[in-house]
């Protein structure tokens, strides 16, 4: 592929902050066609890239959220056979009974399959899913088609879609899964790029209230024996309250008190533990 | 061509394939790839298929790219690429096909001799093809090292440049956390032991089965009756044991406080019982051990399916193990040997382990361990230990 041709690079979004290597490896991935397999922690912004690729480079994003039961054959398309009996017994609906292939709604990764434009494909959480259900389809993905056995017809994509495959894991997926995709694990934001990150949410902000309230996060995610750490998500979901709360000051933080604990620690073991620690002045 | 790092990478448990090395060789051709920064970054994500290598990877390529003159591959090293390529097409010839960008086809029909000499041709035209110098990186600047601009195409976006070469990046060793020997977290754990489940129908009728509503719509000549299943929820029985007294377990504390409480949080079916040192004819559902003591033999009553998990250094003076009156405490009445304990616990459950926290290296050390071992199957407190593990329980004996 010559530079001429070359689809444009991913260079980010709106409300995504990428780093730089990230960018690189969503890059060197298009360019290769293969899956990118996306680890890290909760919070680390995995499903936000899949969201970012598609808007900036202007393709629809089809999710495909993994669920522990899935079936592949769920993921590609559905017979919908309890319709279709219904409308043989009734016969009050518009459809041909005899046509089978009226039945047969597609799934996500048929959706991206048979789209007229290029799209993102997003599988969220893969780790969810057994070994069988990851294996086969990723034979789909390299194949890209699958047969849909019911009308005997083959659905082969029209345009390869760019394919983000998200884990919470630390685990491991199998090997010919790895295999056939490229690998990044994203690490936590350090408070720098948290800033950025901040920055990109809320514009407007003084960057002293931000930087204060990056400072006691960072503080509060190092407490001992917290089960879920705060993430990203939670850290936007407090500034958001604290924006919000007029009587708030910033200066507070400084002296230890932190309000709105509950945004922070979901948990309420963790809340507890939290405002023990604080209440003894550990942080 | 970087034959060396690749083999590097191997010998240091990386587990690289032969097949994602070509697909980085793929990349460099397509002209992805543009400095030293652009290949570390690329080819971590091509050829590390885990965070748990990331450490390892980092520490390789420091060691391989600093002050490193790339050089042709000899052609020594060709032929053993070659080879590896031999084996993995013998292994999957689709998958390298599609890695190459050839026609599997084509290969089909061909002699391994030939297609070793196909493999090396294709190598060959790669070296000389690549921007027709000898240097495998760097379209532009020719300095394989601290060549850390970014390149015109840029993919520079919001945050922070590193302005760093490569193989500072890496020297940083940012994913040390991330590497196998770290400490077992909470999330690991979680991992290892998710596969720990059993699942079986209960709850409400719920879930629509096809099948049966189609035969069942047939038997009732056309008119339509659906059939509803139980879903499946998860039914295993889990009895984990931890040894919770005494200085041997101290330094061990930590890590089994997080077994315990994802232990808790994730199983519906466990029971929890706390032993000190060794089992004798109690067990107790406190960690006082006092209020709550537990008969051993009770545990006979027990569903046999439960999977047991006993928790503990197994470290102790020989004659706590072996001998009749062993038991170090007044108030338990020694009714034998506790090894025998162990040996009923272990008829009574046919899935069982013993996790030990001390590392596996050390474990020569310790007389008792080596018993216990013979009595329960034991493994490492360790991610890699645990996931055994849970294999171990899941089989069929």
């Amino acid at each position: 592929m010559t530079k001429a041709t070359r689809p444009a690079a991913f260079r980010g979004a709106s409300k995504y902050v990428l780093d730089d290597e990230l960018a690189k490896i969503v890059n060197v991935s298009m360019a290769l066609e293969m899956p990118l397999l996306l680890k890290g922690e909760p919070g680390t912004g995995k499903t936000m890239l899949a969201h970012a690729i598609a808007e900036s480079m202007g393709m629809p994003l089809i999710v495909l959220n993994v669920k522990s039961s899935m079936k592949l054959v769920e993921a590609l398309y559905q017979y919908d056979t309890l319709t279709r009996l219904n409308d043989s017994r009734f016969g009050d609906s518009k459809r041909d009974v005899s046509d089978i292939e009226a039945y047969i709604r597609m799934g996500k990764i048929g959706q991206a399959f048979v789209s007229e434009v290029r799209t993102v494909l997003l599988i969220d959480e893969i780790d969810k899913a057994d070994t069988d259900f990851q294996d086969d389809m990723l034979d789909v993905l390299d194949q890209m088609q699958f047969d849909i056995i019911e009308i005997d017809k083959t659905i082969t994509a029209r345009h390869r879609p760019v394919i983000i495959i998200t884990s919470n894991a630390k685990k491991d997926l199998s090997d010919p899964f790895l295999g056939r995709c490229n690998f990044h694990h994203i690490a936590f934001p350090d408070p720098d790029m948290m800033r950025l990150i901040l920055g990109v949410h809320f514009p407007k902000l003084d960057e002293e209230l931000i930087g204060a309230c990056v400072k006691t996060f960072y503080r509060l995610r190092e407490l001992r024996g917290i089960e879920k750490k705060p993430a990203t998500r939670e850290l936007i979901n407090w500034l958001r309250a604290l924006k919000s709360d007029p009587d708030f000051r910033p200066q507070v933080l400084q002296q230890g008190r932190v309000p709105y604990l509950g945004i922070l620690f979901k948990k309420s073991a963790d809340l507890f533990q939290a405002v023990q620690q604080l209440g003894r002045g550990q942080i | 061509m970087f034959v060396d790092f690749f083999y590097t990478l191997r010998d240091r448990g990386v587990p690289v394939t032969p097949t994602s090395f070509l697909r980085l060789h793929r990349a460099l051709s397509l002209g992805l790839i543009h400095s030293l920064e652009d290949f570390y970054t690329a080819a971590r994500a091509i050829l590390v298929k885990s965070e748990r290598y990331f450490d390892s990877y980092d520490q390789i390529f420091a060691h391989h790219f600093r002050g490193a003159e790339l050089r042709d591959p000899t052609a020594v090293e060709l032929t053993e690429i070659a080879r590896a390529m031999l084996d993995e097409w013998l292994k999957d010839p689709g998958e390298v096909a599609r890695a190459l960008g050839i026609d599997e086809e084509k290969l089909r029909g061909m002699t391994p001799e030939e297609l070793i000499k196909y493999f090396l041709d294709r190598l060959k035209e790669q070296t000389e093809a690549h921007h027709g110098g000898n240097r495998w990186i760097g379209t532009r600047g020719t300095s394989p090292v601290g060549h850390s601009g970014n390149h015109p195409g840029g993919m520079r976006v919001g945050g922070q440049s590193r302005n760093k070469s490569a193989v500072k990046v890496a020297l940083e060793r940012r994913y040390r956390d991330y590497s196998q020997d770290g400490p077992l977290t909470e999330h690991q754990m979680a991992e290892a032991l998710k596969r720990l489940r059993r699942l079986t129908p209960s709850g409400p009728r719920d879930i629509v089965n096809i099948d049966k509503t189609i035969a069942q719509t047939m038997r009732n000549a056309g008119e339509i009756e659906i059939v509803f299943d139980r879903r499946l929820t998860d039914r295993l029985k889990i009895i984990l044991m931890i040894d919770n007294g005494g200085w041997s377990m101290d330094p061990y504390v930590d890590i089994v406080q997080t077994l315990f409480h994802y232990a808790r949080a994730q199983f519906k079916d466990l029971k929890i019982y706390f032993f000190h040192n060794t089992i004798y004819s109690r067990v107790w559902a406190d960690p006082q051990r006092y209020f709550k003591p537990e008969p051993v033999e009770e545990f006979i009553r027990r569903d046999p399916e439960t999977r047991l998990i006993l928790v503990g250094d197994a470290s102790m003076a020989p004659y706590e193990l072996i001998h009749g009156n062993g038991a170090i405490y007044v108030d338990q009445k020694a009714t034998g040997a506790s090894i025998d304990r162990l040996k009923f616990l272990a008829r009574t459950f046919r899935h069982a382990v013993w996790l030990n926290p001390v590392p596996q290296e050390e474990w020569g050390l310790t007389w008792t361990i080596g018993v216990v071992q013979q009595v329960f199957p034991m493994f490492e407190l360790t991610l890699d230990g645990l996931e055994k593990a849970v294999l171990h329980l899941l089989a069929r004996h």
